[in-house]
């Protein structure tokens, strides 16, 4: 019998490593191997076409990448955009969260309405945002020059400051829907019987909020968290459609900046040891979040 | 005391949902306008008079702008139906078979996707230029397959996990075979998870961004968010041309998120709640 079993099995894992093999095939094709290339195309040096084969260079690009004032320049921008949007998007998701967890008519609408910025593609969101901020044609001046709020037109994407917080709302507006949906699905978890037992209390609506919705949040907030904040570090249709990463580089982000190395200025070695940087960078976070989060357990 | 939340609350509502709405409305509007009205001082709001030449114009002057949609079209569904053919089977084998390492496997599919797809590039460039692959349908299919099979065999594999084991039990003891309990028993039981899942996907396709951009190099190959963004003349935008093109390229994607919100949102949520 245990003979018997044992060879169904054998038969079952068998098969099963059937069924697993195309999938480890593609993401081992597409996703391991290219990253493990990546590693070692930014310790050589080779040309795109193999006609110079990759000779190993030692840490020649990373001592490059260290001296780079563009690269320091994109990586403060990657990181002072994630620094921005995360938190604003937190408190936006958290807040429609709360709107779409209680009753009103006309739900499904609203729900539709806010999925809506998330569905559509980042790149052709960026565009239409682009327009709005147009200086000569745009919707905003349009508005405040109209209203008298400003007296000449406002450069939205050509001041530095106002390029990076323009980056910033497009990107608040897409993705805060993101986050109150997984927060929503936390919400709508969480038994009623806590607030019957918080309102015996004599609690207010905010005891409630930080003393029983907030603790209960911690999971969706965490997940939330890791997976906006990894999408920010890696943020490129965006800078690349709105500004193109100017004025200057003030809104080139680490995504565009290899991009513009490897393809635009064609140095295969050193954009791939910018996108292992970049990786460091994003490992680190997440691994921050995790800890932080979880010791305040 | 009870009414005036209320008003409060739907106060909130409507200014959320006009937020969610501006940029898109704006859009459509432009594109209705003549092109005297898109430069027009002072601005107009409201398209006067209301015209399709823009629409018209892109058929009969720039046909490529409808190329770009179908190329998007033509490759959303075959990721699709890449990644749900073969993520299914994986999500089946890892959830349900009792597969020696399951686990680990999960995890290690998992980390694979939180790396940046800009770190992909240069390699991803090289082999597809040497395997002929660059500029092909099959190649950008591949590649959305790599990057969206991890979500795929994740979202599936959770969704196998809620079904009922009896009716499979009942089907090995009937000596079916694994492969046909898959597909007769498990796929007809479990579509939803199957709506949902490639739903996600084709959007998430649709929309992909860095890998389109440098795949496909030949103007007639572009997907649609890629080949409107590079549309001729990176500061004279002809606005009146783009935002007719991304109306046209948006229109399915509201389209599919308008009928199927419950199962993208559901899918969503799942997903993220692992």
């Amino acid at each position: 019998m245990t003979v018997l079993s044992s060879r169904l099995d054998q038969r079952r894992q068998a098969v099963a490593f059937g069924f697993v093999t195309p999938t480890l095939l593609v993401i081992t094709l597409i996703l391991v191997y290219p990253i493990l290339q990546s590693i070692l195309l930014s310790f050589g040096d080779s040309s795109i076409d193999g006609s110079e084969p990759w000779h190993f260079v030692g840490l020649k690009h990373y001592a490059e990448l260290m001296a780079d004032q563009r690269f320091w320049n994109a990586l403060g921008v990657t990181l002072t955009f994630t620094g921005l949007s995360i938190p604003l998007e937190l408190i936006f998701g958290v807040a429609l969260a709360l709107l779409m967890n209680e009753h009103f008519r006309g739900k499904g609408l609203a729900r539709l309405a806010v999925l809506f910025p998330w569905a559509l593609p980042t790149a052709l969101n960026t565009l239409m945002w682009r327009w709005m901020y147009n200086t000569d044609y745009g919707l905003f001046n349009a508005v405040a020059l109209q209203t008298g709020l400003a007296h000449r037109p406002i450069d939205w994407l050509g001041d530095a400051t106002l390029a990076m917080l323009s980056m910033v709302v497009v990107s608040v507006w897409k993705t805060s829907s993101f986050m109150a949906l997984i927060i929503l699905a936390g919400l709508q978890s969480i038994p009623k019987e806590l607030y019957e037992a918080g309102r015996m209390d004599g609690m207010t609506k905010w005891q409630e909020f930080r003393q029983i919705t907030l603790p209960l949040l911690r999971g969706p907030i965490l997940v939330a968290l890791i997976v906006r904040s990894m999408d920010a570090l890696r943020t490129f249709e965006l800078p690349f459609n709105l500004t193109d990463g100017g004025p200057v580089t003030a809104t080139e982000s680490l995504s565009l900046y290899a991009y513009k190395v490897i393809f635009d200025f064609i140095e295969f070695n050193y954009g791939a040891a910018i996108v292992v940087a970049q990786f460091l960078v994003i490992f680190a976070m997440s691994l921050l979040y995790i800890f932080t989060l979880r010791n305040k357990d | 005391m009870k009414t005036r939340p209320r008003i409060g609350l739907y106060a909130l509502v409507v200014l959320s949902v006009v937020i969610s709405f501006l940029p898109i409305v704006w859009l459509i509007l432009t594109s209705l306008k003549t092109t005297a009205g898109i430069y027009a001082w002072p601005p107009q709001y409201w398209p006067t008079p209301i015209t399709l030449a823009n629409y018209i114009k892109i058929i009969t002057d720039s046909p490529e702008l409808l190329l770009y949609v179908l190329n998007s079209f033509i490759v959303g569904v075959g990721c699709t139906a890449l990644t749900l053919s073969i993520g299914g089977l994986a999500g089946y084998a890892l959830a349900r078979l009792n597969m020696r390492r399951a686990a680990l496997l999960m995890v290690v599919i998992l980390a694979v996707s939180m790396f940046p797809p800009v770190s992909l590039l240069p390699s991803l460039f090289q082999n597809f230029l040497n395997l002929g692959l660059l500029n092909t349908y099959t190649g950008l299919i591949i590649a959305h397959t790599g990057l969206f099979l991890p979500f795929t065999v994740w979202m599936l594999a959770s969704y196998f996990s809620t079904l009922p084991a009896e009716i499979e039990e009942a089907a090995r003891m009937d000596g079916m075979g694994l492969m046909r309990i898959f597909l007769t028993i498990v796929i007809p039981l479990s579509w939803p998870g199957f709506v949902a899942t490639g739903l996600i996907v084709f959007i998430f396709s649709w929309n992909e961004f860095p890998l389109a951009l440098v795949l496909m190099t030949q103007n007639a190959m572009r997907t649609a968010p890629v080949g409107i963004s590079l549309y001729p003349g990176e500061y004279a935008f002809p606005w009146e041309t783009i935002s007719t093109a991304t109306v046209i390229a948006i229109v399915p994607i509201l389209v599919l998120t308008a009928i199927f919100q419950k199962q993208i949102v559901g899918g969503l949520t799942a997903g993220s709640g692992k």
